[in-house]
């Protein structure tokens, strides 16, 4: 998995590209550590060019939720296609977090 | 319906694999001699490390089996073919590889290439295998937990420790082991490890959400029907095709 991010007042917009599995722990840490460091409010993934995820990539983001709930920060899941968006289904994870399309 | 089976090999010195192909009586696989020969043939690659299996047109037909060689010896080798011969797919590769591999997206694409699979039925195998496979390489052979807690300091836990694991070869030589039947309407996958296995035990449920625990939900949530074997050690799925 790679990412981007684009902060802007508000809102900061990451872009998750590949596959986010067990295997990127290091990488979701580093992600983690700049969400809470940059000054939005708003941390909006862009799922639109992730391709796959698993459980442990579902257990990231959720521990990403928590670390940005315990700083006032709230964590939105967007635009999630195909693979990824069946998967936050079947996990219902729209009941955790804020999904939007 | 008798199937002919031929070995070959990608980074196995020649003569080991001459040897190996004498032993077993099977002929060495001569890629221009059977374009369009289809199901009848299948073919047993025999591959020296991860680096040798990358190529995808390796993971299609005629090819069925995938096995690395590692640092096995003939007999090891020998007894993987023979069990390769008892499924329509398989698969027995180091820990490593199969992480390295993507290995639950190469098996899907050998199935893909004999029966056709809608888009949305592609991706549900392949998560409930990568579940599956991804807790034999996980929990299995690396033997480390999962994250408990919804921390960063959980995630470095886990990430520390997988990190390590995965560098010593005691556990990352561990062997994961695939195997798939074809049935007419169905397909019926095993994936198994040399961990110690574990007491199944009900899943946690009503202590909120848990960043770990979640693969064997999706599985079943997937799969028309699984079964834990071999104290945990052995997982068997059945996919409606």
């Amino acid at each position: 998995m790679d990412y981007g991010i684009d902060v802007k007042e508000q809102d900061a917009v990451v872009r998750l590209r590949g596959r986010l599995t067990f295997n990127d722990h290091a990488k979701l840490r580093a992600l983690i550590r700049e969400m809470l460091q940059n000054k939005a409010k708003r941390q909006i993934l862009d799922l639109s060019a992730l391709e796959f995820v698993d459980s442990a990539g579902i257990g990231m983001l959720l521990i990403a939720r928590e670390e940005m709930a315990n700083v006032d920060k709230q964590l939105v899941l967007r635009a999630a296609q195909g693979q990824v968006k069946r998967v936050l289904t079947v996990a219902q994870l729209n009941k955790i977090v804020v999904i939007e399309e | 319906m008798p199937r002919s089976a031929a070995l070959h090999g990608l980074g196995i010195p020649q003569d080991r694999l001459q040897r190996l192909a004498a032993t077993l009586g099977m002929p060495r696989w001569l890629p221009s001699a059977a374009p369009g020969d289809g199901d009848a043939s299948r073919v047993v690659l025999l591959f020296g490390d991860h680096e040798a299996a990358e190529q995808p047109t390796h993971w299609v037909r005629p090819f069925a089996a995938w096995i690395e060689a590692g640092a096995r010896s003939d007999a090891a080798l020998a007894d993987s073919i023979a069990r390769a011969a008892g499924a329509d797919l398989y698969a027995s590769i180091t820990t490593a590889t199969a992480n390295h591999l993507y290995l639950a997206s190469r098996i899907v694409a050998a199935l893909a290439s004999r029966r056709p699979l809608g888009d949305a039925q592609r991706d549900d195998m392949e998560l409930a295998l990568h579940e599956a496979i991804s807790n034999a390489v996980v929990h299995g052979n690396l033997q480390v937990d999962g994250m408990k807690g919804l921390s960063v300091a959980a995630l470095d836990r886990f990430s520390h420790e997988l990190a390590a694991r995965i560098a010593d070869p005691t556990f990352a030589g561990r062997l994961i082991e695939v195997s798939a039947r074809l049935e007419p309407d169905a397909a019926v996958i095993e994936v198994s490890d040399e961990g110690n296995g574990f007491a199944q035990t009900a899943s946690a449920g009503g202590a909120g959400p848990a960043p770990s625990g979640r693969g064997l939900d999706l599985i079943s949530a997937i799969a028309e029907q699984v079964e834990l074997l071999d104290d945990g050690r052995r997982i068997r799925m059945r996919f409606a095709l």
